[in-house]
């Protein structure tokens, strides 16, 4: 401590264990932050059609394109700690033998920032909702979809998905006790990683709802399809500005 | 000149203060940091924002160097009293149990 040398690096090394504990302890606050998320997610329509897994592959595999309803209340998750949270669906089916696990795959997902978190391309923006049949706008409690009032309320009606879903057999067309559930990646600022959880920790409560009823793959079209198209999030487009 | 200037630049460069103003220091951080991380930490949750949690926090940490870093008056009040040397009383003179031993 004689010199300005050693001051300086006392000062440092003190300040590391300081930012260290405060970092701790900010993760820590966000387990006391109640959360209470609910959702209600329906199947709208399944369709299964055959395709390729890439322009030229010649191997013909049967895709299913999955539309559904969500609507979701998970504004409770955006804590002061939260960055954003990784929201997904994935469709679950048993595999074709009994002792493999269930097959999973994701069929929509969006990255929802928090209000502070800074601006992305690959951010999720909520579409606006529909205008009604006589051309007037539809009057929602304005700031529900904002980002930075509110995050986390999600209301969609037949969503295309954004991944057509196979597996590695390439035949899913006729797959019986398929089910929709929602889940999520909270990213904090600090602190750890959490995923959705169904059971209570404390004053985080388990989704309510977020699961579908079991639904069967249909089969497969033989016609050209009607509407199979995906949509596409900001980070389909590889950098490039939406 | 030049070493009386060199001597000068280090001195200044080293900025030494005395044992007192060490304890001193030692003191004056370790609350001071201790401050700035609870003062960050609360500021920031009744905001609701980590950033502002984070700019506090580094504020503080700010504060903290330029009060303990440079060599502030403060730090040298105590100056340590050395004793006389040979040259000015006069040859060795060592002392081993109240004998004078040269």
């Amino acid at each position: 401590m004689h010199s300005a040398t050693v001051r300086i690096q006392n000062v440092f090394g003190f300040f590391t264990t300081v930012a260290t504990v405060v970092a701790v302890i900010i993760a820590l606050s966000a387990f006391t932050s109640p959360q209470a998320p609910s959702a209600s997610l329906k199947l709208r329509n399944v369709q299964v059609a055959k395709g390729r897994p890439h322009y030229y592959s010649v191997k013909r595999e049967e895709y299913a394109h999955v539309r559904f309803d969500l609507d979701a209340d998970i504004s409770s998750l955006f804590n002061w700690n939260t960055k954003q949270v990784f929201l997904y669906i994935v469709a679950t089916y048993p595999s074709s033998k009994a002792s493999e696990p269930p097959t999973q795959a994701i069929v929509w997902d969006a990255i929802l920032p928090s209000a502070l978190a800074p601006w992305h391309q690959n951010q999720y923006i909520h579409p606006h909702p529909a205008p009604l049949k006589n051309g007037k706008r539809v009057r929602t409690s304005s700031p529900s979809y904002s980002r930075s009032k509110r995050p986390g309320i999600i209301k969609l009606s037949n969503q295309k998905p954004k991944y057509q879903i196979t597996d590695h057999t390439g035949l899913i067309a006729k797959r019986e006790n398929a089910t929709l559930e929602l889940r999520w990646n909270v990213q904090p600022w600090v602190g750890p990683l959490t995923w959705m959880n169904r059971r209570d920790y404390g004053v985080w409560k388990a989704l309510k709802g977020g699961l579908s009823k079991p639904f069967n793959f249909p089969e497969v079209i033989g016609a050209k399809p009607a509407d199979m198209g995906t949509v596409k999030g900001g980070e389909g487009n590889r950098g490039k500005p939406a | 000149m030049a070493e009386e200037l060199l001597d000068k630049v280090r001195d200044a460069v080293e900025a030494q203060i005395d044992f007192d103003g060490q304890r001193l220091a030692e003191l004056l951080y370790t609350v001071l940091l201790i401050a700035s991380g609870v003062v960050a930490f609360i500021y920031g949750y009744a905001t609701e924002n980590v950033y502002n949690c984070l700019y506090a926090g580094l504020a503080g940490t700010a504060l903290t160097f330029l009060v303990v870093v440079p060599p502030w008056p403060f730090f040298n009040k105590h100056p340590v009293t050395w004793l006389p040397s040979n040259k000015l009383s006069g040859g060795v003179s060592i002392q081993v149990d109240g004998k004078k031993v040269t």
